[in-house]
């Protein structure tokens, strides 16, 4: 050959060879090689190979390209056409049961879609940082708990820096940043950590302003969010500005928790980031750089924490391998460090450190002081394991309605194999159908879950979550992968189950094997009901409980109150401005508020006493908080207004009379007190009648409790409004509040609500579970739908003769609905016990928990059996009525 | 039967050529010779496309050449019109006389 060394570019050449016709292949190929070689000759190869892609490209059209059927091996396409053909015909022809197939299984994988998109969701998180598979955050856990924390001791960090080689870097977040910045008028409240520089190299976190390599290094310097950076610069430059910051205490985490505000000085801001373009797990309005901690802690205003290796809740370690090292080595140099320093203290004995990889952190295990709340693993097992129970349930529907119409196929089936198809191809067909009806199912499911998406962002538990869940191409990618899962599944077995047809028996319409022994399909229609009923119960043993909780006696009067928070402002102030206010009966002050979820403990015991001490649950109130909540003082007096000689007045509940071992409540009056760690000497002063301080779903007896008086450390005003005119007096008292306090906004709210509003957790649990029973009877239902219309429809003549033979309607109804009623029956007998004992188990572990009598389990058989009742009764009684004229003339 | 076959404007440009280049019209002559004629880059799909629809109505035949070194050992295929082709370019050419031959006779200018 001549043009060894010249050749069109191979790619192309191939692709050509690839998709033309074979039978113009040789002679188009031959006329592209002329003019190749002639452009070669005229213009150069640039040019010639550009031409010859270009005419490779442009052939690549219909009338070129070798025809799919295929040019040597005709068949294939050819019988994949023919199914595709016969299953559309098929659908279409028994439009009853397609719907019932294609809707049950929509219903069903459109949960199971949500749950692929929390999923993908969750997989979004820290995929942005480059080093991802290196970095690690060290979880401790220690013998105690269960589950181990996501935070670490302080030291960690530097320790792990300078005395272990496979650490490239670490970085750890010291939370405790929380607070305002003031810059011209304008405040912002913030909530964020301490971090150093290691931070920007150990993550790939971008600025949007401001140079990351020197944002966190000098003290006093700070980094914010672009929503704070807007609050409080609008439009101005943000980099190089000031601004004052006095830190509140506020919790990273939750929205109530704050301490006496503090002035922590001035801060130049260094860097603004944007949070919603790096998603991750670690969420802040504000860094501030760590060499800051030094000066702070000089000021006496935070503690020194740089050689406590005893707290391990305050700060949150992550650490850079070098990439030859593996998580082996980490385990090994976390031992090592645990072995070195937790040897000799004993309440930490056993304590662990685990090296967590960061793309496991979301969705990740359940760990406890997280930096940001997500939903843990555990929680998409125990989602994905019901949207699997329902999956099931609307598989089983398909694989029972096509194998219960073997019958009405057996002679497609028995032609086709007499005309020579095997077993295989028989197969192929069937699990072809069903793979058809699952894609048009996951159509329905996608429109579906377009109504699914916002409910499921309307749950309390979503505001704290933040799921977006947004479609893209690889979710849709695993949405297909699922359907095409779904289908072959749920048609596997009736595809291997019509496949072993007998022609002969098939032609000859023999009313074999098959017709009558349909025990998997019971089986299989039994579980489905006991699913139902186990759902049904469930859901009405929660909302049960849920409504329990809601009436629950708390032993106060939450009803008039209207809790403020106070946000930093003396309590002294605005309670003096606001009693002033006509519909305001009285105001009291608590540090935080009873029976919404804080709580904070305390331990005590009877000076001189040889008995141990005794935990406490401890509430800072001012003298007018028990008469502001009806609280009865049962015996001795209430707190004093607060002096300096009072302070030592405390009072206990009911409860904590008992636990003291005192028969009655005069008797500890007068007591002395000695407080755990302290030593502070308290002096009973009166007996609180008890009353609920903690959640209803947190305990049910009533806990010991000492109430007393600290006044730096109140936070909230409770101010009793009278019943009249609320609305009014709401708005005088924001009125009065802008007064008192211009730069936060009135954070108010009543109580009752608030009391509500802790029960959030139960409505989307009932919600969920409510859903899911809502799901799995209304695919039982079309299931049994589905079964009930194909006997009446195969019975049809049978009922003719017998109309005509005199049977009356209600026997026929009977005769019809006998077999479906036992399995009814079957799945109730089954499945009463089981959800009662199930829920009984589960209930045991609640507390404050409602009767869970024969009532509920009966209800939910109710339901059952009207919802299975109507569905085949309505059709049993359809073929009744029908007129035997009409169903025997066609023969 | 002849009026219900199509032939479009570029089709039969090709099929005048292969007419025109009898015997010796295969893609890469019809394709210089078009460029030539129509003074203008015309592209080698287009040729064999159009070779292969007129080639489907029956309006050309085809046979392949010997082998030669040039083209690196591969065919050409050379295309002759059939007499249904003959006939369709001369209907197609009475049709257009005869339209145009009803343009009155207006001086244009």
């Amino acid at each position: 050959m001549k043009h060894n060394s010249q050749h069109p570019p191979k790619f192309f050449l191939k692709f050509f060879r690839w998709f033309c016709h074979p039978k113009l292949q040789k002679y188009i190929e031959g006329d592209l090689m002329e003019l190749y070689d002639e452009r070669l000759r005229q213009k150069g190869k640039r040019k010639a190979d550009l031409k010859f892609v270009i005419d490779v490209l442009l052939l690549f059209r219909p009338s070129i390209i070798k025809p799919a059927e295929g040019y040597h091996h005709l068949n294939e396409y050819g019988m994949l056409k023919n199914y595709f053909k016969i299953s559309i015909r098929t659908i279409w022809k028994h439009k009853v049961f397609s719907f019932i197939n294609i809707f049950g299984l929509a219903v069903a994988m459109s949960i199971c879609m949500l749950i692929i998109l929390m999923l993908a969701d969750q997989h979004r998180y820290d995929q942005f940082h480059g080093k991802r598979d290196r970095i690690y955050r060290i979880l401790t856990k220690i013998p105690k708990s269960l589950k181990p924390n996501a935070s670490s001791p302080f030291p960690l960090a530097s320790a792990m820096k300078s005395d272990y080689s496979i650490v490239e870097d670490a970085t750890h977040l010291v939370p405790g940043v929380g607070g305002d910045a003031v810059y011209e008028q304008r405040s912002a409240e913030m909530r964020g950590f301490f971090a150093d520089q290691s931070f920007f190299n150990v993550f790939s976190f971008e600025l949007e302003k401001g140079n990351k390599d020197k944002a966190l290094t000098s003290p006093n310097a700070m980094i914010i969010s672009t929503e704070i950076a807007h609050i409080l610069f609008k439009d101005e430059e943000p980099i190089g500005k000031t601004v004052e910051f006095t830190n509140r205490g506020l919790s990273h985490l939750v929205k109530d928790g704050e301490s006496t505000p503090t002035y922590w000085g001035t801060y130049t801001i260094t860097g603004v980031i944007d949070h919603q373009k790096q998603k991750s797990h670690i969420k802040f309005g504000v860094l501030i750089s760590a060499s800051t901690i030094t000066s702070l802690h000089a000021d006496e205003k935070i503690r020194d924490m740089s050689d406590n290796w005893s707290e391990y809740s305050n700060c949150y370690t992550y650490v850079l391998l070098h990439p030859e090292n593996t998580p082996e080595d980490l385990t090994r140099a976390l031992g090592e460090i645990v072995a070195h320093k937790y040897t000799n203290a004993a309440e930490l004995k056993g304590l662990k450190l685990i090296g967590q990889p960061l793309p496991a952190i979301t969705p990740g295990i359940f760990v406890g002081n997280p930096i940001s709340f997500s939903l843990p693993i555990e929680v998409y097992y125990f989602l994905s394991f019901l949207a699997f129970a329902i999956m099931l349930s609307a598989g089983v529907n398909y694989t029972n309605l096509s194998t219960a119409r073997a019958l009405t196929r057996a002679k497609e089936i028995g032609v086709r194999k007499v005309t020579g198809a095997k077993r295989k191809d028989l197969i192929y067909q069937f699990l072809s159908e069903s793979i058809l009806i699952a894609f048009l199912a996951m159509i329905l499911a996608m429109i579906l879950l377009q109504f699914m998406k916002p409910a499921f962002r309307g749950l309390w538990v979503n505001q704290y979550l933040n799921f977006e869940l947004p479609e893209n191409i690889s979710v849709y990618f695993y949405f297909v992968l699922f359907t095409l899962l779904v289908g072959l599944l749920a048609g596997i077995y009736p595809a291997f189950r019509l496949s072993k047809l007998q022609p002969i028996l098939a032609i000859q319409k023999k009313e074999s094997s098959f017709s009558k022994k349909l025990g998997m399909q019971k089986f299989l229609s039994v579980s489905q009901f006991i699913i139902s009923l186990f759902f049904i119960t469930t859901s009405i043993l929660i909302y049960n409980q849920f409504k329990h909780h809601l009436s629950i006696d708390y032993g106060f009067n939450a009803k008039p109150i209207v809790n403020i928070k106070l946000q930093g402002n003396d309590y002294t102030k605005v309670s003096n401005e606001l009693s002033k206010l006509p519909g305001v009966i009285s105001i009291s002050a608590s540090d935080y508020l009873p029976a919404t979820g804080t709580q904070n403990g305390t331990a005590l015991k009877i000076v001189g006493s040889e008995k141990d001490y005794l935990s406490l649950t401890v509430l800072v109130t001012d003298e007018k908080f028990a008469d502001n909540f009806a609280l009865k003082i049962v015996a001795g007096k209430n707190l004093p207004a607060f002096n300096q000689a009072a302070d030592r007045f405390i009072l206990v509940n009911e409860s904590a009379v008992n636990k003291f071992g005192y028969q009655h409540p005069s008797e500890i009056v007068g007591q002395l007190m000695e407080q755990y760690n302290t030593g502070e000497t308290f002096e009973v002063i009166g007996v609180i009648k008890d009353f609920r301080f903690r959640m209803p779903s947190e305990q049910e007896a009533i806990a010991p409790l000492m109430i007393y008086d600290r006044p730096a450390s109140l936070r909230y005003a409770n101010v009793k409004i009278a019943a009249a005119n609320r609305s009014q007096t709401l708005a005088k008292i924001e009125d009065t509040w802008k007064r008192i306090d211009p730069v936060h906004l009135l954070d108010c709210q009543f109580y009752d609500e608030q009391l509500a509003e802790t029960n959030q957790g139960l409505v989307d649990i009932v919600s969920i579970i409510g859903c899911f029973a809502f799901l799995a009877i209304l695919i039982a239902c079309l299931g049994l739908l589905g079964m009930a219309t194909y006997t009446t429809e195969r019975r049809i003549k049978e009922i003719g003769i017998r109309k005509v033979m005199g049977a009356e309607n209600r026997a026929i109804i009977w005769l019809l609905s006998k077999g479906f009623l036992k399995m009814l029956a079957l799945s109730i007998i089954v499945g009463a016990p089981v959800s009662y004992f199930v829920n009984n188990f589960w209930l045991q572990y609640f507390p404050n928990r409602v009767d869970f009598g024969i009532g509920t389990v009966l209800f939910g058989i109710f339901i059952l059996m009207f919802l299975g009742l109507i569905t085949i009764g309505s059709q049993t009684w359809r073929a009744s009525k029908g007129n035997p004229a009409d169903t025997l003339r066609m023969e | 039967m002849i009026q219900q076959q199509s032939l479009g404007e570029f089709e039969e440009l090709v099929l005048l050529l292969v007419a025109a280049l009898h015997d010796e019209a295969y893609g890469v002559a019809i394709l210089e010779n078009l460029e030539a004629k129509l003074k203008k880059k015309v592209n080698i799909s287009a040729v064999h496309v159009a070779l292969k629809r007129i080639e489907d109505k029956g309006f050309v035949k085809s046979r392949f050449g010997g082998i030669t070194e040039d083209r690196g050992g591969r065919r050409k295929k050379f295309y002759v019109i059939t007499a249904l082709g003959k006939k369709m370019l001369d209907n197609q050419y009475a049709l257009r006389t005869s339209i145009y031959q009803q343009i009155p006779k207006i001086s244009f200018g």
